[in-house]
């Protein structure tokens, strides 16, 4: 694992290092703040994605939405966009401005993390998708029965909505009831529900979009 | 802290969940071919968690549009490996992924011993972890459930 602090050049020599050896370069990405805090002097961390997609990193925090650290969905959907996408599309909403052709540059797994638990799993599954890397460390380590137990919980938790949103259920809607039916047959995910159930964060992201449809465009 | 409490192994998709019914199963496999997955089915009595290529039963059906045929053969594999784990794949062939996008457990034998591991001494007070299964320390063809394959 790597973060920003070590500078543009350490990173672009430590991906190639960790393709020569084998290992997989996870990219926290702690220090992102001095570029993307100010909207009026600094680099957006979708920016940022795009330089260290091409540095070639292999896992990228890029954001939850929904955990403790500020974020506004749709711009944070965009950076996972980034990351994920074979052809970028402009999409305004999200923060992208231009049609962006990735060719065969390798994809970067995106990951959330901070302050997300099992309940919010259907949200997340929702704002993400498949391809994301969710890291539950506090709602992992701090279950009441244990770290094995928080992991059981998450898991069952993930699994159940991935199952039921192929099924077709609508989870933006279902999802609070699709947890509590997975954890009546599972008392470490009810476990976890009972402790972090009902923990939000809210608050009004500094990083929002500045796209906003006009009046005329709007109706 | 068991390593596998519940005796029973947990890879791929939904292996925290019940087992699925195939009324379940049809769904996640309507699921795959809606976004142009191609299904396989797969068998294995050797799930150590490394053995990453399991035996293919039959090739990758790429040509199949309905969930009941998929379930069709399904049903012929475990007729024929009662006490195997089967599993089902469905393969992604867009550009730029061209890998299995879904693979979940449908069939185990009766009974699942898991895994020990093993603790080699080496140079000095070094110590090498290498992981053992159970099952596949009998030979092909009894480690399944009760003897039978």
């Amino acid at each position: 694992m790597i973060d920003l602090v070590i500078g543009w050049t350490a990173i672009q020599s430590m991906s190639n290092w960790a393709r020569r050896n084998d290992m997989i370069l996870h990219m926290h990405r702690a220090g992102h703040g001095t570029y993307t805090r100010q909207k009026n002097h600094g680099v957006s961390f979708r920016v940022i994605a795009k330089w260290l997609r091409l540095a070639g990193v292999d896992h990228l925090h890029a954001g939850t939405a929904v955990g403790k650290l500020e974020g506004d969905p749709l711009t944070v959907q965009g950076y996972y966009n980034v990351c994920r996408d074979s052809y970028t599309r402009q999409d305004l909403p999200r923060g992208i401005f231009f049609d962006q052709d990735w060719c065969d540059i390798r994809k970067v797994m995106p990951v959330a993390s901070g302050g997300i638990h099992a309940g919010q799993m259907h949200q997340l599954l929702d704002l993400f998708g498949d391809d994301v890397v969710l890291q539950f460390g506090g709602g992992t380590i701090g279950h009441p029965a244990g770290i094995q137990a928080g992991a059981v919980a998450n898991r069952v938790a993930l699994e159940a909505m991935v199952k039921a949103r192929n099924e077709g259920h609508n989870i933006r809607v279902e999802g609070p009831e699709i947890l509590r039916k997975a954890a009546r047959g599972c008392s470490p995910l009810q476990q976890a529900l009972d402790t972090w159930g009902d923990i939000t964060f809210n608050y009004t992201p500094t990083d929002a979009s500045d796209f906003t449809p006009t009046a005329a465009v709007a109706h | 802290m068991m390593t596998n409490p519940v005796r029973k192994i947990t890879q791929g998709q939904f292996s925290f969940l019940p087992e699925l019914t195939d009324a379940e199963i049809s769904l996640q496999v309507d699921y795959g071919l809606s976004r142009g997955y191609a299904w396989s089915i797969e068998y294995t009595d050797d799930p150590h968690p490394r053995n990453t290529y399991w035996e293919m039963f039959g090739m990758p059906m790429f040509d199949l549009k309905d969930a009941a045929g998929v379930l069709m053969e399904l049903q012929s594999c475990r007729k024929t490996f009662p006490q195997h784990y089967i599993r089902l794949m469905a393969f992604d062939s867009t550009r730029g992924v061209e890998s299995i996008a879904m693979s979940f457990i449908v069939n185990r034998p009766a009974s699942e011993p898991g895994f020990g591991l093993i603790r080699q001494e080496a140079g000095g007070r070094t110590m090498r972890y290498t992981v053992h299964g159970y099952a596949s320390a009998r030979p092909e063809g009894e480690r399944g459930g009760n003897g039978k394959s």
